[in-house]
């Protein structure tokens, strides 16, 4: 007895599994210019009207939260609203992934390469039960 | 034993072959050898080399065969002929070609899709667990958000597995049946019935009684679970968190044997609580402040050492009173005496105090124990609870109340207390994958590592209009929504602007008309779509609403990657090993059935849709390169499950690995299972994220003509009474519920002629059963016919089985019997259809997490005729 619950575990000997974060692993170079990023929407986004494929030119250092901000000026806060909840955090359905890679935090900066990286968006279906 | 090779499955003659695979009798899915001779299955067991079931495997699995070599087996696509649809009238089947049936589906589906792709409804059983992804990956390609599991959801899914996700990161919970010594189950029958894991949770279970665990069971029948226990606590149907809250507080203000260290390290429970209810946050960071005792002041929950977080005191921050928020817990239990625990559930007082004294010295707060070398905390006490305690308009507070115990204590995913399964998984040690961990997410609150789709405990998303049918993104705690198929669904699509109507539905394999509530809402909402499609074993009386009807493989003739997966679904929690099994076919397709997955690839082809379902399978699968299905490419299922295996555990684990093999496994660490000292999360002993979520809701729906009762979202939970408990009408003196029999599976297995015969020789399986004295009292017989009304007028009639296992006010159905349609001969006319009793409609739904309430005040009547 005594004993703090919180203090039997000694974090610096034991294995701890931290799990790799989910970042894209493609090349992050900040110092080159205009980033262009080849944008793919599926599922509900393909079908509500928006063009399905194109390409966007964003300035250096921006992030996939410019990417939201460009979809919104080209598809209308309707598209955005789709993707982003009220408070402008990405909606947990909404799977986004850069080279193959997901993505989840929206300042992940985007890659400057030699190649566009191509971006693709879904919206995943998200009640589950049973 | 021959071991199982593709080659072999080619040979047309004399083979002799085990090959591994797994059940899908139920959605535990637990592991199975399959002897093959000479191309007939003669015998199905547990696979030892497998974690999922350890080699067990239950009476139901063993009767798979009988359900594949059921002679009322569809075996060709079908059209009906006649355009009324009712629940009494013939389809008139006609065979089609599957070129007939595709061309035609297709059709519809493309016109719907042009229209507005939300008008799909795509709705499955969840007894097939490997279903969710190729189903979950083409309603996303498709476009449509609407879909569903049909009764499994309503009735467990909304609250177990939320408030399991909220407070233990997991699907479900059970004790940790290695080292727990003292388990109290509420309305659950983990490892002692069917479900999650089940033969792995029985076998465990098993070996905890004779290591002499004590196993309390609270619930209003001696059910499976009750049977073995050390003893069973009958209670009022629904009143579950009576017992609960007279419990917790007999722990925390008669006894004061709480873990102050888990609460100040591990809960909310230090967080300041304003008069609002609310946080009091830093001005700045806007973070939940604690009240520094160091500093004797104010601080954010994250700059203050644990120990020196108060629990208790009333302060002041700024000119705004507050007090932390185990101290409104503590004032907020003192009126729930066991005096008033045994009016509100009729449990006696004395017994109330007994189990909470019980559970608290039980616990051994503040012992640790040594496991593999590591040094763990040790509280082999664990509360849990399952459908019964929560299938209930109060639903939340239910098995909040039940989870308080575990957190009170500190026993919550440490050695011998209560665990989520699997909440922590570091992954295969050659791949590191499939990896994930529970992290702190808004308010430093836990937020899942792994979870069964989107939309996860926590955080809830802010309310909105709604744009689903299920209302899911208006009521954002619930899951599985009974308003796609509601008496009011129609009324509530319309006060909330839903802007479009369903029209088309694809089901596999569910059977709603019998698994959700009263027949004639559901079919009512069945006749309403313009187009079904139904993929089925067997005609139901759901599939007899089909336009089309496709036969679909059984689980022994069909091929899956992940039959286990996510592992807080099905793998056994505790100790052990990971494993990873596959279902591969044991037996060809037999006519012109095919396997549902690839129906639903070449349906996309057809429609044009095959470049978003391959991104869907890549965002379902987690598929990373260089394993990532690309463009419009057209896999075949197997390619895609292939995919799979070898982007999980390497290019050499591919399917054909895993077809020799069956599974993979590898040892599981004590600090995946006993994680929680391990990960800087806290959980909400106080929920405060409930009110302002209560409030915007109201805000939205108040305008709009529905009241939601803000009671159902105070931070603390309380007894709230069923529709059942203000019943007064004279007569209906009886709580009618049901229970899922050890032998059956939901409304599936009626049919499966092995497991008839056995549900016969069980006095109660086709039975209702009745408190012997009350019925005494009224005059009623062992085995006398009755009528059975609801204070609604429904009515359903059976069989009597007098005993004495049965609250004297409850009245007890086992499992989703009475079929009647003819495609199910054997389980035609067997047993009791409860669930025709149940109103379907917001007056009966959980406002909160819109689970479906389950209890029914009833009478009972003799009938005339007697058998």
């Amino acid at each position: 007895m005594g004993i703090r619950w919180d203090a039997v575990v000694d974090l610096a000997t034991v294995d701890i599994g931290t799990v790799p974060p989910p970042t894209p692993r493609f090349v992050i170079d900040q110092a080159c210019g205009p980033i262009a990023v080849d944008v793919r929407l599926f599922g509900a986004l393909a079908s509500c009207g928006a063009d399905r494929s194109f390409r966007l030119e964003l300035p250096a250092r921006a992030t996939i939260a410019d990417v939201f901000v460009r979809l919104g000026e080209r598809f209308g806060e309707p598209f955005l609203a789709l993707l982003l909840d009220e408070t402008g955090a990405k909606r947990r359905y909404c799977r986004l992934f850069v080279g193959g890679y997901p993505v989840e935090d929206v300042n992940t900066p985007l890659s400057a390469g030699a190649d566009p990286s191509e971006i693709e968006i879904i919206l995943l279906v998200a009640p589950e039960g049973g | 034993m021959n071991v199982f090779s593709p080659r072999q499955f080619q040979t047309p003659a004399r083979d002799d072959v085990w090959v591994p695979s797994s059940c899908s009798i139920c959605y535990g899915t637990c592991s199975i050898l399959a002897h093959r001779v000479d191309g007939v299955v003669v015998k199905i067991e547990g696979n030892p080399d497998s974690a999922v079931g350890k080699g067990r495997l239950c009476g139901k699995g063993v009767s798979g065969i009988m359900t594949h070599y059921d002679p009322n087996r569809l075996r060709y696509p079908m059209r009906r002929t006649n355009p009324k649809k009712g629940l009494y009238q013939d389809p008139g089947w006609k065979r089609i070609s599957w070129e007939e049936a595709l061309d035609e589906i297709a059709e519809v589906l493309r016109k719907v899709r042009a229209d507005d792709p939300r008008k799909l409804v795509v709705q499955r059983t969840t007894t097939v667990t490997a279903s969710r992804v190729p189903f979950h990956a083409f309603a996303s390609a498709f476009g449509t958000p609407n879909f569903s599991v049909s009764g499994g959801g309503q009735h467990c899914g909304n609250g177990a597995h939320l408030i399991s996700g909220i407070m233990h990161a997991s699907w479900s919970v059970v004790p940790d049946f290695d080292y727990c010594n003292y388990a109290i189950f509420f309305g659950a029958s983990k490892g002692h019935s069917a479900g999650h894991a089940s033969c792995s949770n029985m076998g465990k279970a098993a070996d905890a009684r004779v290591r002499g665990m004590k196993m309390v069971v609270v619930d209003p029948l001696c059910n499976f679970a009750a049977a073995k226990a050390t003893e069973w606590v009958p209670l009022r149907v629904g009143t579950d968190a009576a017992l609960a809250l007279g419990m917790c507080n007999v722990i925390v203000n008669d006894l004061g044997s709480y873990d102050g260290p888990y609460l100040q390290a591990k809960t909310n429970a230090p967080y300041l609580i304003g008069e609002d209810k609310l946080y009091v946050r830093h001005a700045e960071s806007g973070k939940p402040l604690v009240w520094d005792l160091r500093l004797n002041g104010p601080r954010p929950y994250d700059a203050v050492a644990a120990a020196d977080m108060a629990l208790e005191g009333d302060f002041m921050v700024g000119e705004k009173p507050c007090r932390p928020a185990f101290q409104c817990l503590r004032e907020h239990l003192r009126k729930f005496t066991p005096e008033w625990a045994e009016r509100v559930s009729g449990i006696p007082a004395a017994t109330v105090r007994r189990l909470g004294t019980e559970f608290a010295t039980e616990a051994r707060v503040g012992s640790t124990i040594v496991v593999d070398g590591v040094t763990l905390p040790y509280r082999p006490v664990a509360a849990i609870a399952f459908r019964g305690a929560q299938g209930h308009r109060n639903s939340v507070y239910n098995f909040y109340a039940v989870d308080l115990l575990n957190q009170l204590v500190g026993a919550a995913d440490v050695v011998g207390g209560c665990l989520g399964f699997n909440p922590t998984s570091h992954g295969h040690p050659d791949t590191g994958r499939v990896s994930y961990v529970p992290s702190a997410g808004p308010d430093g609150l836990m937020v899942v590592g792994s979870w069964m789709g989107y939309h996860y405990p926590y955080p809830p998303p802010p309310p909105r209009l709604p744009k689903n049918l299920g209302l899911q993104d208006l009521f954002v705690i619930g899951m599985t929504s009974p308003f796609l198929d509601s008496v009011d669904s129609e009324e509530l699509w319309t006060k909330f602007e839903v802007p479009y109507r369903p029209e088309v539905m694809i089901n596999f394999g569910a059977n709603l008309v019998m698994s959700i509530a009263n027949k004639d809402a559901v079919a009512e909402s069945l006749s309403r779509y313009k187009f079904i499609v139904s993929f089925d074993l067997c005609l139901t009386e759901t599939s007899n609403f089909a336009d089309i009807l496709l036969p679909d493989c059984g689980y022994l003739q069909s091929l899956d990657s992940r039959s286990n997966f996510p592992f807080i679904f099905s793998l056994p929690g505790g100790l052990g090993e990971w494993c990873w099994p596959i279902r591969q076919p044991v037996l060809p397709a037999d006519g012109e059935q095919r396997q549902f997955a690839e129906v639903l690839l070449e349906l996309a082809d057809r429609v044009g849709f095959r470049a978003d379902l391959n991104a869907a399978y890549n965002a379902w699968l987690d598929l990373q390169p260089p394993y990532r299905l690309t463009g419009d490419e057209r896999y075949s299922y197997e390619n895609i499950c292939d995919r799979e295996l070898k982007n999980n555990f390497g290019a050499e684990r591919g399917l054909d690995w895993f077809k020799s093999n069956g599974v993979i496994k590898w040892k599981k660490k004590p600090q995946e299972v006993y994680w929680r000292p391990f990960v800087d999360v806290r959980v909400p002993v106080y929920w405060e994220f409930l009110k302002p979520i209560g409030d915007k809701i109201a805000a939205i729906a108040a305008p709009r003509g529905l009241n939601v009762p803000l009671e159902y979202y105070d931070p603390l939970p309380d007894f709230l009474p069923c529709r059942s408990h203000c019943c007064d009408k004279p007569g209906f003196d009886f709580y009618g519920f049901y229970y899922r029999d050890v032998v059956h599976t939901n409304s599936f297995t009626m049919e499966n002629p092995w497991l008839d015969e056995a549900a016969q020789l069980d006095p109660f399986s086709y039975a209702i059963a009745m408190n012997r004295a009350e019925a005494r009292k009224r005059g009623f017989s062992d085995g006398q016919m009755v009528w059975v009304e609801s204070e609604t007028g429904r009515k359903v009639k059976g069989r009597l089985k007098l005993t004495e296992g049965i609250h004297p006010e409850g009245l007890g159905f086992a499992a989703m019997c009475g079929h009647w349609t003819d495609g199910q001969p054997i389980a035609k006319g067997k047993g009791v259809f409860y669930n025709d009793l149940l109103e379907l409609d917001w007056e009966h739904a959980s406002p909160v997490n819109i689970n479906l309430d389950l209890c029914v005040k009833v009478r009972v009547m003799a009938a005339e005729s007697a058998s």
